[in-house]
């Protein structure tokens, strides 16, 4: 029949046939009163119009003519569609139909009308806002229609970008909030998000908004709970305990999510969930198993499962979780194996005997991923809790030889170098590395060796010497790369000053167990977040965390000279200055700042030598604060210069805090 | 808000594109594709993806990413949640959302799309109102269509959007009344190798077909409500009397339709309907691992266990299985090393069995892990939360109708580790 023609038209143009010769007889098509023909003839119209805009303009006249149709549905299909052809030229054309849209009887066509003022509007940006359009939408707001007045909320917010977005007023606040239920799920969304701007002007006011939304906030829809709960958040900023009982009240829905049958959904679930752990880590103790993760689920579940397990551990289900966790350091996965691994570190830091166990145990496995996550692991962890180095010690004998990976090896190298005198095997591994290294292509395991070599020597230098002698000789004579070359002459220049020079600067850096002042992770208050809820950052943040730590022991590694440090910061990110006002430091002897520092666990890398100007001292910390260099001294000041990655304000100004607290009791002493 | 819609299969191809705003180059798909050739599984793909200019979030249903380009901010679980829904109402119209199905029917999801989404924004997703704008393809239409040339759009041009009641729509008659109600349950659960529970939770769902004539007001209680924890109605149910008396009232919307889904939680003590007892070994040296299972019900209420269907990935030093079912039929793929014996229905007299031997590589060492076990099964008549359905009462038109409500438990994730 007729309606074939257009049909086969279409699914030619589907199938790649180019058909944009048939337009005019398409449009010839277009006047008829079947409606799935003419929905067909519009989709063809709307994609070829670009094409050929000409001959669109023939189209418009069908168009507007069946926007008089007596069918509702014929007049909203044909507004859509003229507002879909995306023609700057046919503008003049479709602001009529347009107006008598918006006044339409039927909700559908006003509907389809609000929104094509948004259409236009993106149509041709620059163009002067027509203000009676602009005051007939903001009256639509009282429309009968639901989806109208939601519509108009998003017409007014695309129409008034530039200024803003819509104005949203006590009048129009209460309007809406009284209509919300009245709407579908993404219509109060949608209502809720615009709402997050507005300030109630009393405690009254924030109330009576709040008790309004109070039904919303266990909605079981995820989308309207977590929109809910995020202006929720955002009024009631100055009030803490409101937001908390809030967290609270929204914990078992979020819950309910994590248990959706749709994976995507988890994820978003579990990834909010971690937001809320920050300020309530005790939130979701009781329910820790709904936390385990099942056979089959993707491995980015999984991932975060991990996390807020770690999150959830406590004396009574410790036994539980670490079960659970060591069930999935063996997964076909990879990467879900390692992540379980360094999750049992993480509680390692707490309950270390029991990881310890656990760890030690996995590399009886002699699986190489499993070897080099445990090894990474446990660098990780000695590095916080020095008590553990022990037990770790007595574990790696013999591990060398399942590691392949570079990040494995050099977490070994580091604990080599580190711990050597208490590894009886540690120099024959070593040795092992420097017979081979004109084989070694990882231009950071040979400086991880040079490192390590240098601290074995030191506790250990009858039997390292001929081999640093022999490592030192390849990588200044032989080896091509700069850095490695600058770090290992830099060594053989140290060694010429003596060794208690040496020794200064190689072992100046443990961590003292007594201490951690920038360790461990308080509550955070709630407005730190609150304003990333229920967007996408909680959902792509973990990567973020999990590449910072990947940066955190890369610099951990090349930590031993000043160049290599430059160099592998400048790559990093960007610096940031900061003036702080303090007294001079420059009479006090860099031990005493070094000792000083390193009593708030703020470790000294390197100093240039004294009387030089500018004075700098290379400073490193753990945890959040990555690097800062802290030097250049002027009259009043110091320049402070730092370097953080994730960028995290709070934990940058608890570190200048004490980093100027430090520097005044060091200048009222020699006073 | 959502930009564009790609539907991508797991082969990587893009099978079907939809703009809702300006046209966006299929190119932006090509950061999707590096996240799946490094996905090692197809579900391990990343559902929220940053690239320089958008972001895609995706859901994978049936073997195909629905990918959503957003070039804002937006509530990342909005977007799922709508496209879940797409991918619904796709089944619900071709009854599989399978590749075939969308390219077969490629007019009216487009159609669909169409109406869905309005400069990317949700307009229209439930599902009746799209039924009443666009009828959903049958056989016999299909057939008709392809001989007399016509569409699938019925000669009445839809009311439903003039309606005082959303979603029903006005001046419905039936000559049969009927009213029925499926309460299906699936059970999600993690059992340890001791046979304890770690973990259990029951996802439920009421299902009802309504074909009753004019506007009826139905409502229905329960002999426990209590046990729903988390309860998502169909917007057709008055919220306020659901939590005031813990009763659903509502007007139905005509045809088929989900009242509402609920999830009773571990806080609940969660009733098991099967019991495993296996032993399942490997011993270091040795080229023959034992395997041994055995199933039997437990806290049916009477009820038989149908259906049952076991899977389990046997480690990778697997080559072979022989082993010998007391019922059913057992199968083992020695590549995939995926073992699966369809059992069928358990008899409580004579408890079904799968016993034998594993071979393995010669010289490898011993696995790591034991399998973990699968297991599908249904049960008939009886939703294991216990939930019942005390009465269901119509008002506001004079006629009896017929009302029948059933019961049916399913295994959903089922876990047996050994």
């Amino acid at each position: 029949g007729v309606q074939a023609v257009p049909k086969e038209t279409e699914d030619k143009s589907r199938s790649g046939v180019d058909v944009s010769g048939l337009f005019s007889e398409m449009v010839k098509a277009c006047a008829t009163v079947d409606v799935v023909q003419k929905k067909l003839v519009y989709v063809f119209l709307c994609s070829y119009a670009t094409l050929n805009p000409e001959l669109s303009l023939l189209v418009i006249n069908t168009l507007r003519k069946d926007c008089q149709d007596p069918n509702p549905m014929v007049r909203s299909l044909a507004l859509r569609n003229m507002t879909n052809l995306r023609l700057p030229s046919l503008v003049e054309y479709v602001e009529q139909p347009l107006t008598a849209g918006l006044r339409d009887r039927a909700a559908c066509v006003r509907r389809v009308a609000v929104l094509g003022w948004a259409k236009l509007h993106n149509l041709q940006p620059s163009s002067e806002i027509d203000a009676a359009v602009v005051n007939e939408l903001y009256s639509l707001l009282r429309d009968p229609d639901p989806v109208v007045m939601v519509n108009c909320l998003r017409a007014l917010e695309e129409i008034l970008k530039e200024e803003g977005g819509i104005a949203i007023n006590k009048p129009i606040t209460h309007h809406l909030l009284n209509r919300l239920k009245e709407c579908d799920i993404w219509g109060q969304s949608e209502v809720l998000r615009v709402l997050q701007r507005y300030r109630p002007q009393s405690e009254d006011e924030l109330f009576d908004i709040l008790s309004l939304l109070d039904s919303f906030l266990v909605s079981p829809h995820p989308p309207v709970m977590a929109a809910t709960l995020s202006l929720f958040l955002s009024v009631s900023s100055n009030l803490p305990a409101i937001s908390l009982a809030a967290l609270e009240r929204v914990s078992g829905p979020l819950l309910a999510a994590c248990g959706s049958g749709s994976r995507e959904m988890r994820f978003a679930a579990v990834c909010h969930i971690q937001l809320l752990l920050r300020s309530v880590p005790g939130l979701l103790g009781p329910h820790y198993k709904r936390f385990f993760c099942g056979y089959a689920e993707p491995a980015y579940i999984k991932e975060r499962k991990m996390q807020v397990l770690v999150e959830l551990v406590n004396d009574e289900n410790v036994a539980m979780i670490l079960d659970e966790l060591k069930g999935y350091c063996t997964d076909v996965n990879t990467d879900t194996a390692q992540a379980a691994i360094s999750a049992i570190g993480r509680i390692g830091r707490s309950y270390s005997d029991r990881c310890l166990q656990i760890l030690t145990g996995l590399l009886g496995l002699k699986q190489d991923h499993i070897t080099s996550a445990v090894v990474q692991t446990m660098r990780d962890l000695v590095w916080v809790c020095p008590q553990c180095s022990d037990t770790v010690c007595l574990a790696l004998d013999g591990c060398e030889e399942t590691l392949q990976d570079i990040q494995g090896r050099q977490a070994l190298l580091w604990l080599l170098g580190v711990y050597g005198e208490r590894i009886s095997t540690a120099p024959y591994t070593l040795e092992v590395l420097i017979d081979g290294v004109r084989s070694e292509a990882s231009l950071g395991i040979k400086m991880e060796l040079l490192t390590a070599t240098m601290r074995l020597f030191l506790c250990r230098p009858a039997e390292t010497q001929d081999m640093l002698g022999r490592l030192l000789h390849y990588c200044i004579e032989e080896e091509t790369d700069m850095c490695v070359r600058d770090q290992a002459l830099l060594y053989y220049r140290l060694l010429h000053c003596g060794i208690e020079k040496t020794r200064e600067v190689l072992q100046g850096r443990r961590s003292d167990p007594s201490l951690g002042v920038l360790i461990g992770r308080p509550a955070k208050p709630v407005s730190q977040w609150a304003r990333c809820f229920n967007t996408l950052e909680p959902l792509s943040q973990g990567a973020v965390e999990a590449e910072s730590d990947r940066s955190d022991s890369a610099m951990r590694c090349s930590d031993s000279s000043t160049n290599v440090l430059a160099s592998s910061i400048a790559v990093d990110c960007a610096w940031i200055e900061e003036c702080v006002r303090c007294p001079a430091v420059l009479q006090c002897s860099p031990q005493s700042l070094q000792a000083a520092m390193q009593l708030v666990n703020i470790q000294t890398l390197a100093f240039t030598p004294q009387h030089m100007l500018p004075w700098r001292v290379y400073l490193y910390t753990h945890t959040q604060l990555r690097v800062s260099e802290d030097g250049q001294e002027e009259e009043e000041g110091i320049k402070v210069i730092l370097n953080q990655q994730p960028k995290d304000d709070d934990a940058l100004r608890q570190f200048l805090t004490i980093l100027i607290t430090v520097l005044n009791t060091l200048s009222s002493e020699k006073d | 808000m959502i930009h564009s819609l790609f539907l991508i299969n797991a082969s990587g191809d893009i099978f079907l594109e939809k703009h809702w705003k300006s046209v966006v180059s299929r190119s932006v798909c090509d950061y999707f594709f590096e996240a799946q050739e490094r996905a090692t599984e197809p579900e391990n793909v990343p559902p929220v993806i940053p690239t320089p200019h958008h972001y895609l979030i995706s859901v994978l249903r049936h073997h195909i990413y629905f990918v959503a380009v957003i070039q804002s901010e937006v509530p990342p679980l909005f977007v799922i949640e709508f496209l879940h829904r797409v991918v619904d109402t796709f089944q619900d119209y071709f009854g599989v959302c399978t590749e075939a199905a969308i390219k077969d029917n490629v007019v009216v999801v487009y159609e669909l799309l169409e109406e869905m989404l309005d400069n990317g924004f949700p307009l229209a997703t439930e599902s009746n109102i799209l039924k009443e704008l666009i009828k959903p393809p049958t056989i016999l239409r299909t057939m008709v269509n392809t001989i007399t040339g016509s569409t699938n759009v019925g000669e009445q041009l839809p009311t439903g959007q003039l309606s005082v009641v959303p979603w029903r729509r006005t001046g419905v008659k039936y000559t049969n009344n009927e009213a029925y109600f499926d309460v299906v349950e699936e059970i999600d659960a993690i059992i340890d190798k001791s046979g304890s529970t770690i973990t259990a939770e029951i996802q439920g769902v009421i299902d009802a077909c309504v074909k009753l004539t004019g506007m009826p007001d139905l409502t229905l209680s329960f002999m426990n409500p209590r046990l729903l924890d988390d309860v998502s109605f169909h917007p057709c149910v008055r919220f306020k009397r659901w939590e005031a008396e813990r009763i659903l009232s509502f007007i139905p919307p005509d045809g088929n339709f989900r009242l509402l889904s609920y999830h009773v939680s571990s806080q609940n003590l969660v009733a098991i309907p099967v019991y495993v007892k296996h032993n399942i070994t490997f011993r270091e040296g040795s080229s023959q691992g034992r395997f041994d299972l055995t199933l039997g019900p437990k806290q049916t209420m009477g009820k038989a266990v149908e259906s049952v269907l076991v899977s389990s990935q046997l480690p990778r030093g697997v080559l072979n299985a022989n082993l010998n079912p007391s019922q059913g039929t057992y199968t083992f793929d020695p590549v995939t090393k995926l073992l699966t014996w369809d059992v069928g229905k358990i008899n409580p007299q004579k408890l079904p069995s799968l016993k034998g031997t594993m071979s393995l590589q010669a010289g490898a060492s011993k696995p790591d892990e034991n399998p973990t076990i699968n297991i599908q099964f249904k049960i008939q008549q009886m939703a294991i939360s216990g939930l019942k359905v005390n009465r269901l009462d119509m008002y506001g038109e004079k006629y009896k109708p017929f009302k029948g409500i059933k019961y049916m438990t399913k295994a959903g994730k089922f876990q047996v580790r050994t």
